[in-house]
């Protein structure tokens, strides 16, 4: 669909003009990275800290309020989203979310909050940290316009519609360039994640290694771009007003498994830490032909203890 | 399959006290369910909880509920005419049509007869289609059996046999003291052409399951009807997920080799 520069000097004229439009969420540094719309900074010397998930799948989401018995029905609302440096691996991690709330389930809520997003990604020339395992989990052209970072310039792929009519608008400030991407050039050379059938190595003593680390914290599945579970609760304003709604949970806690009567399922800690790793790579495997996770690294990065599961499958023979 | 977590209205049609902690409520009708299927009933301001259909009638719906929490405590203090939501049916139930002509054997324990109690009534309707059925439920003491009334025609009906684990038998009782596992431990049981559909515990499904192997029942022939903490109904929360697969979605009744024994995975 074809390739265009846009010299460096120019980047963030563009990035000020298109936040005229709709705002530009684009990765700034705080107290770690995290994507805000667009105020004068960006920055690419590592993996946004936190993914873009929480502005599809917010972590609190009202599904409907309520006056004593009487149900009061909430439309989701819905703005426009320009998304500015997605890596790959978030990228196909979208793709994976809304292959569940938009394909599988027609979320409505989820599909207010994703419509009307544009998406421009940024190519990894070298992996931005060491936590990366990427290559070899099915990454995906998912974005509408892809930014590689060169010396002096970017090479801008565009490879949607919505991506092209986007080059259109803002035509002064790209120039066409006589050049191919190649899948060569997509392709980010990481460590890998050695995939096989985990079910037959799920009562490996290697894990032992992870399990004792890990302190149930939830920090990996609340950085994940691809989880997905919720918990759904009625909170009380008044003693009659209030609203059910949908919240992030972590399969990490016993309290994920709990039922009346206290009875915990995952009681064991070893249980809860291969489930998570286990659905992101085995289960979601059998229910739908690929792997959740697209490896960027984030639960071994947020881990406080740094625990490695990759390298600790990797070891298990 | 379009879902969303919006329940609709309806009103308590009826209500009975089956047992100090267990409260029957009758509902109209949403949508067409199987026994072993489930709702999510809810009291708005309370929460939702999933509960088995325990009735197979045309026009109405009834739900046997344990007084286990939040959401079931709001439930069992509806009176008839209340206001409550309800969204379902969810999940897979019985195969009944898979044995028609043969024989079937219910084993429930607690309220998990209540589960089995759509069983009982599809069949009582389809009476012909089946041949020997079996009636075995174990519950702690007298107190705690549910639909005496009903039991009345179940015996006459059925093979049944009630234990109870906390009860010591003195005088003649329709009843046995003990676990209901030891009650089937003890029996004959003929294996061909049988389905056996089990709920309660998950102890006492793990236990039941190893004796009704020993007995000589394959994996195909024993079904289960499992419980796990659930929110959405839909497979999309993720937390009644038993490896991979989903309570809500692929269960809650399970063949036996879908997930094998209950373990702490
Ligand atoms: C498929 C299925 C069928 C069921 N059928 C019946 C039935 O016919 N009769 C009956 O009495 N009980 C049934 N249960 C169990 C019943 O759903 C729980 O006892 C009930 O959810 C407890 O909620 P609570 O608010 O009273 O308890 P609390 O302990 O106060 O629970 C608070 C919240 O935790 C969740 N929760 C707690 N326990 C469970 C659980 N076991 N399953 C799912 N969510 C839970 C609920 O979301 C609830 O809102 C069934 C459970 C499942 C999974
Ligand atoms: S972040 Fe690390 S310590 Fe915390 S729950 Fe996950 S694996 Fe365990």
């Amino acid at each position: 669909m074809g390739v265009y520069t846009l010299p460096r000097s120019q980047l963030h004229l563009f990035l000020a003009v298109l936040s005229k439009r709709s705002p530009v969420y684009v990765p700034v540094k705080r107290d770690a990275i995290r994507f805000e719309p667009y105020n004068g900074t960006i920055d690419f010397s590592d993996n946004a800290y936190f993914p873009i998930k929480e502005h599809f799948f917010r972590k609190r989401e009202t599904i409907l309020r309520f006056d004593g018995q009487k149900l009061i029905t909430v439309r989701p609302t819905s703005s426009k989203k320009i998304f500015f440096g997605v890596r790959r691996c978030d990228l196909t991690a979208l793709k994976h979310q809304d292959s569940i709330f938009q394909k599988q389930y027609k979320d409505p809520w989820y599909k207010a909050q994703r419509a009307n997003t544009i998406l421009i990604g940024y190519h990894c020339a070298t992996p931005p940290n060491k936590y990366c395992f990427c290559d070899g989990m099915g990454l995906e052209e998912y974005q509408d316009l892809m930014f590689y970072e060169q010396k002096t310039q970017f090479l801008v792929e565009v490879t949607s519609v919505k991506g092209a009519a986007l080059i259109k608008k803002y035509r002064r400030f790209f120039k066409k360039a006589n050049k191919r991407i190649t899948d060569a050039d997509k392709h980010i050379k990481t460590r890998k994640l050695r995939k096989r059938d985990f079910n037959a190595i799920y009562d490996h003593h290697a894990w032992t290694a992870g399990v004792n680390k890990c302190l149930s914290c939830t920090a990996c599945t609340a950085m994940c771009p691809t989880c997905y579970c919720y918990e759904l609760h009625d909170e009380l304003d008044t003693l009659k007003h209030g609203t059910r709604c949908r919240i992030w949970s972590s399969c990490q806690v016993k309290a994920f498994t709990r039922i009346a009567g206290n009875h915990v399922f995952r009681e064991q800690r070893e249980h809860r830490f291969k489930h998570r790793i286990y659905h992101q790579i085995q289960y979601f495997r059998e229910q739908h032909g690929f792997d959740l996770c697209t490896g960027c690294g984030r639960c071994i990065a947020a881990c406080p203890t740094r625990i490695d599961w990759v390298s600790i499958a990797n070891k298990i023979t | 399959m379009i879902q969303t977590l919006v329940p609709r209205k309806v009103k308590v049609l009826h209500r009975f006290r089956e047992t100090p902690d267990i409260v029957s409520l009758t509902l109209p009708k949403v949508g067409t369910c199987v026994p072993g299927q489930f709702y999510q009933l809810s009291v708005l301001g309370y929460g939702e909880a999933p509960i088995s259909v325990a009735s197979y009638t045309t026009k109405t719906v009834q739900f046997t509920i344990r007084q286990a929490g939040t959401v079931t405590n709001a439930l069992a203090n509806l009176k008839k005419g209340d206001t409550l939501y309800i969204r379902g049916p969810y999940g897979k139930g019985y195969p009944l049509k898979e044995y028609e002509g043969k024989n079937i054997i219910l084993i429930g324990a607690g309220c998990g007869v209540a589960t089995l109690r759509g069983v009982i009534d599809y069949i009582i309707h389809h009476r012909h289609k089946y041949n020997d059925v079996f009636l075995f439920f174990g519950y702690r003491n007298v107190n705690d059996i549910i639909f005496k009334k009903e039991a009345v025609q179940w015996k006459e009906v059925f093979n049944f046999k009630t234990a109870l684990s906390k009860e010591k038998s003195t005088t003649c009782h329709d009843w046995t003291s003990g676990h209901i596992t030891e009650v089937i431990e003890g029996l004959k049981l003929r294996t061909k052409n049988t389905g056996v559909f089990i709920c309660g515990p998950p102890r006492m499904i793990n236990d039941t399951v190893a004796i009704l192997k020993k007995k000589g029942f394959t994996d195909e022939q024993l079904y289960l009807s499992t419980e796990r903490l659930m929110y959405c109904g839909i497979g999309m929360c993720c937390h009644c997920m038993i490896r991979g697969k989903f309570t809500c979605k692929d269960g809650p009744v399970f063949r036996f080799d879908e997930i094998g024994y209950f373990k702490n995975d």
